[in-house]
């Protein structure tokens, strides 16, 4: 003879169970690597630092009025040596419309002006002492790029290596925001 | 996206780590010592030595109260003023790694800032140090770095929203089965003999084992 089932106790081991799966569900499908970034649709964190030829300090507040993209990058960074092109193109046929800056994640500076030097540099490579500036942006791996618009206020984020296309894309959100 | 590989991470580390995490107050002693060097080096009375020197240590004083900032310098746009006292010494060693210990670090796997040997992490409890050598708070110091990473970056999920759901539920896991445990130590308790035992027990007692009636004729016997 089958004992009768305890309802009670049943009804609260799904309810757990329930919440339970709906919590982890909620992970599925997410790069656990990714971090989405609170920043956007804020004012972008202010640095001014100095370049690695050895130029003035600046940030982006210098470029205020007009779009600026920052693109955090190093040279042991693989993905990072794919979108040097697609970046130093842009900012070549995009000219004063739109102002690139190259931000150094944790890498020597001699290695980063060797790297220019061999394969050209088309817009400002600016030095992070301490990584304050990475930090305050909340990058969590590179390359990490962040389009802020006219305002100085962030539009878009993006992780991983651009593509032309990609690039195109969020420069034209930060010109039309 | 790509993350540096360990072992770069930890001969950077290694390798740059005591030129980065140098404390001020270190260098500040270094440069004092410099000064006194040269000093000595100078022919000069005792007095005006003495004045010189009170005047080199003034000057550097008044260099490390202009650069507290040097460490994160958007903390007071972020998060305000100073709440608490200024930490120094121990103090300020044992708040920094409790502090540390539970901020996340970005590069890596699960790691808290305390723990992790990366460049990243290096720089992000340095921070921590300068703010509570400020006299930040660990909430102000947490929404620092909540305001670039999120919530992320905290590894203990502040009590809102969905995160309610990961405090409250391992407490109602453990209360339910304390209810269930309770209610069948009950059940086992109230639960009457089982039959199968007590017809075996009257059979026994009615068969006409010589065997079976010499054992309860002595166990009758034994009983005071």
């Amino acid at each position: 003879m089958s004992k009768p089932v305890n309802r009670t106790v049943l009804a609260v081991g799904a309810a757990i169970a329930a919440a339970l799966l709906g919590v982890l569900s909620m992970g599925l499908g997410q790069d656990p690597q990714r971090i989405d970034s609170p920043l956007v649709g804020k004012p972008a964190p202010e640095f001014t630092l100095r370049t690695v030829s050895g130029g003035n300090a600046f940030g982006p507040a210098k470029f205020r009025g007009k779009p600026v993209v920052v693109n955090f990058w190093a040279t042991w960074c693989r993905p990072c040596w794919d979108e040097h092109p697609t970046l130093t193109q842009a900012a070549r046929t995009l000219g004063d419309r739109v102002q690139f800056i190259g931000v150094v994640f944790q890498d020597e500076e001699s290695k980063i002006q060797s790297f220019l030097e061999q394969r050209g540099a088309g817009y400002p490579t600016v030095v992070d002492e301490r990584g304050k500036t990475a930090i305050a942006y909340g990058v969590g791996g590179i390359p990490e790029t962040f389009f802020l618009d006219a305002t100085g206020r962030i539009v878009a984020k993006h992780d991983g290596p651009l593509s032309p296309e990609q690039l195109n894309e969020y420069v034209t959100k930060a010109m039309n925001p | 996206m790509t993350r540096k590989p360990a072992a770069v991470i930890l001969s950077r580390g290694d390798r740059e780590g005591s030129q980065t995490t140098q404390p001020v107050a270190q260098a500040m002693v270094l440069r004092i010592r410099r000064s006194f060097a040269a000093l000595r080096r100078l022919r000069m009375t005792g007095l005006c030595r003495a004045s010189l020197g009170s005047l080199v240590i003034l000057v550097l004083a008044c260099g490390l109260a202009a650069q507290p900032d040097a460490g994160v310098p958007d903390a007071k746009q972020v998060v305000g003023a100073p709440l608490e006292a200024p930490l120094t010494g121990d103090a300020l060693l044992l708040r920094t790694q409790e502090v540390a210990a539970a901020i996340r670090c970005p590069v890596c796997q699960g790691l808290s800032i305390a723990d992790s040997p990366s460049e990243m992490a290096i720089n992000m409890k340095s921070q921590v140090r300068d703010l509570l050598a400020r006299g930040y708070t660990r909430e102000q110091i947490e929404t620092y770095f909540e305001r670039s990473y999120g919530q992320f970056v905290l590894l203990r999920p502040k009590f809102e929203g969905v995160n309610v759901l990961v405090w409250i539920l391992p407490i109602a896991a453990l209360l339910a089965g304390v209810l269930v445990v309770a209610n069948l130590l009950r059940r086992f308790q109230t639960m009457p003999e089982a039959p199968a035992m007590r017809e075996r027990e009257e059979a026994d007692s009615q068969s006409d084992s010589p065997y079976l009636a010499r054992v309860r004729r002595m166990v009758e016997e034994a009983k005071p």
